[in-house]
């Protein structure tokens, strides 16, 4: 892609042009603090307010290796099993959004069919649905079904509620690929199933890989549903277990949460600083050329 | 491989997009179905394709009716207008695309097909690129080598030129009418631009709000065209049309309007019979004369140079009639200037209908 060079003059900063810079820096202030407070919270001793006390440490952090020096730590299951529960639950669940959304959009996207139009809207509806307001039907659902207090029940309902924006969007992707594509690969001696697979679904990669992360990480940052419908420990991802410290009796240990929660988004932004290239390009679109 | 369409019709709705077609296309013939947009043609040629299927009628390929097949399953290539390269596979992985799908093609089989069909469209050196990499022309060529490698008993092209820039164009016209002979393979183009159906097709289809108009070879479409549309649709610049009363005198019959009176030699009875025609005359065979000779009388409008000749707009009465004269004409604006067209040139048509009378 050609970029265009800007000229010279009009980078430099004259007064007025850095009044913007100003104004974002100071409401972006609480913000910066919160985040700068949650970092150097877990490695001292102690922080008063907004002021770290005592040394360097990476006392905090025992839980990772120590963690029945941890009181908090003791009558929970252990970090690594959670965290593979964790990676499990949201890795299952962006697999499965993105394989219903790539067939669900494409059929959306390209098919005529009765009640299509009536679907795309229940769609819409669907999305815009929080799911606390679900709760109880899905617990009976889950119950009748023996998924409830299963790692699989809470995939699927995290499936449910993550599909219609997943179909929203990879039908979005889909209707950007022109017509001519399909009817070329019909001519060409393809099935549909076949132009979905080789002439489709590679056209919309960069969709597929962004919803997939996004997915991913809606899985990852989930509380209510895993909190919810696997009640028994065994189960349970690390968003229950940052609850669980936040929780503990009348006073809360900073130093542990911090790290803890440290621990927790950790693997997030590492993700997004890894695709953010492919984050960015969600905009342009599939077909190039 | 013979093509009959057998009142061929597709219905959208309330709308007739192709009503009836009639159309036989001989084996190796290269047909051309030409018209303005949204005139039908390129439903037909998606209905021949099996993208669309007919509301009503049939499609022969030799003896088989295909109406009912699916793309796959009826032996045929498409070039589309925005040539519908896959955009993530290099030039061979598209051209060979065709012969991944059902029957058992070896691997080396495939490659070695792969390379005839670009070496026959001039593409081989750039088998490794992708789609996006390529220009214009070399699109088009890939299309046309992915369309040709199943070896299909027909090929169907999309308005195929229409984005390709004049120059390349005129080249591509001459590349694909020659391919066409070379494979001889039975072919049909779809395009909006006589230019092109013209110099390319053996025979035209001139369609237009669904119907077919005048299904004749380029020349037949020229000197004698069947109706006022297809008169008026062919030719560069187009026909002179004006009303004329007829009249008999000393045995012939004679085409008035104001500032005109030609006689007609080819009068026939149908013609004999009407009072009014409508007249056509191409530019290019009213010559300016001198004022007082030939068949109409007028002063000259406008005069547009074009290199080879110019075209000159003579006012003639309340209407004005456009002539083509040599690079020497000299006359200028307001200039008196006299037009003749030698009878065999002039077409009637029936007012009302548009048939040609003729």
């Amino acid at each position: 892609m050609a970029s265009v060079e800007m000229p010279t003059g009009a980078r430099r900063l004259r007064p007025l042009s850095a009044a913007p810079y100003v104004v974002l820096a100071v409401a972006t202030l609480p913000i910066l603090v919160l985040y700068a407070w949650f970092l150097y919270g877990s490695f001292f001793p102690r922080v008063e307010g907004l002021v770290p006390i005592g040394a360097f440490t990476f006392d905090n952090w025992r839980f990772l290796w120590d963690p029945l020096s941890v009181p908090q730590m003791r009558n929970r299951p252990a970090v690594i099993p959670l965290t593979i529960n964790t990676f499990i639950f949201a890795a299952a669940t962006a697999l499965a959004v993105l394989l219903v959304s790539a067939m669900a959009g494409y059929a959306f996207s390209r098919l005529r069919f009765p009640g299509r139009r009536m679907f795309l809207g229940g769609i819409l509806l669907l999305h815009s649905f929080p799911s606390v307001t679900l709760l109880i039907a899905l617990f009976v659902v889950l119950r009748a079904l023996g998924l409830y207090d299963q790692l699989l029940g809470v995939i699927l309902a995290k499936t449910a509620f993550e599909l219609p924006f997943g179909i929203w969007i990879m039908k979005g992707f889909f209707d950007t690929i022109p017509w001519d594509l399909e009817m070329s690969a019909l001519v060409d001696g393809a099935g549909r199933l076949r132009t979905w697979w080789k002439v489709m679904l590679p056209l919309v990669k960069p969709g597929l890989l962004a919803l997939g992360l996004l997915s991913f990480v809606q899985g990852w940052n989930e509380f209510l549903l895993p909190y919810v419908f696997m009640p028994s420990g065994t189960q349970q991802t690390l968003s229950t277990l940052v609850r669980g410290i936040l929780g503990e009796g009348r006073f809360v240990d900073y130093g542990l949460l911090t790290a803890v929660g440290l621990y927790y988004v950790a693997p997030v932004l590492v993700l997004f600083l890894i695709a953010q290239e492919q984050l960015m390009r969600i905009y342009q679109g599939g077909v190039k050329g | 491989m013979h093509v009959r369409l057998d009142k061929l019709t597709k219905r959208f709705g309330a709308v007739t997009a192709v009503d009836a077609l009639d159309l036989e296309i001989r084996s190796g013939e290269f047909v051309s179905f030409l018209g303005p947009s949204g005139c039908g043609k390129t439903t037909t040629l998606l209905m021949v394709a099996g993208i669309y299927r007919p509301t009503e009628g049939a499609i022969i390929f030799g003896e088989r009716r295909v109406e009912q097949l699916m793309p796959k399953d009826r032996g045929i290539g498409m070039v589309f207008q925005s040539y519908a390269l896959y955009p993530h596979m290099t030039v061979a992985e598209n051209i060979g695309f065709p012969l991944d799908v059902g029957r058992g093609v070896t691997k080396a089989d495939r490659e070695r097909r792969v390379r005839e069909a670009a070496g026959l469209v001039h593409v081989d050196k750039l088998l490794e690129r992708r789609p996006a990499q390529l220009s214009g022309g070399q699109q088009q060529r890939v299309a046309l080598a992915r369309a040709l490698v199943k070896r299909p008993d027909i090929l169907l092209l999309d308005e195929p030129l229409s984005n390709l820039d004049a120059r390349l164009r005129h080249e591509m016209r001459g590349e694909i009418k020659r391919l066409q002979k070379e494979v001889g393979i039975t072919s049909i183009f779809v395009t909006h631009d006589q230019l092109e159906a013209l110099t390319m097709a053996d025979r035209v289809a001139v369609m237009s709000d669904g119907v077919l108009q005048a299904y004749a070879t380029p020349a037949e479409l020229y000197a004698r065209p069947a109706n006022r549309f297809v008169a008026e649709f062919i030719g560069m610049p187009p026909m002179n049309f004006f009303p004329t009363e007829l009249a008999a005198r000393n045995g012939s019959t004679v085409a008035r309007a104001e500032g005109i009176e030609i006689e007609l030699v080819l009068a026939t009875a149908r013609a004999g019979a009407a009072r009014h025609a409508t007249v056509g005359i191409r530019p290019e065979h009213l010559a300016i004369v001198s004022p007082g000779e030939g068949q109409a009388r007028g002063e000259v409008f406008v005069v547009e140079p074009m290199g080879r000749e110019q075209i000159v707009d003579v006012q003639v009465g309340e209407r004005r009639l456009r002539a083509i004269a040599p690079p020497g004409f000299a006359g200028k604006i307001g200039d008196s200037v006299g037009l003749r067209v030698s009878p065999e040139q002039v077409h009637l048509f029936d007012p009302t209908s548009g048939q040609r009378l003729s």
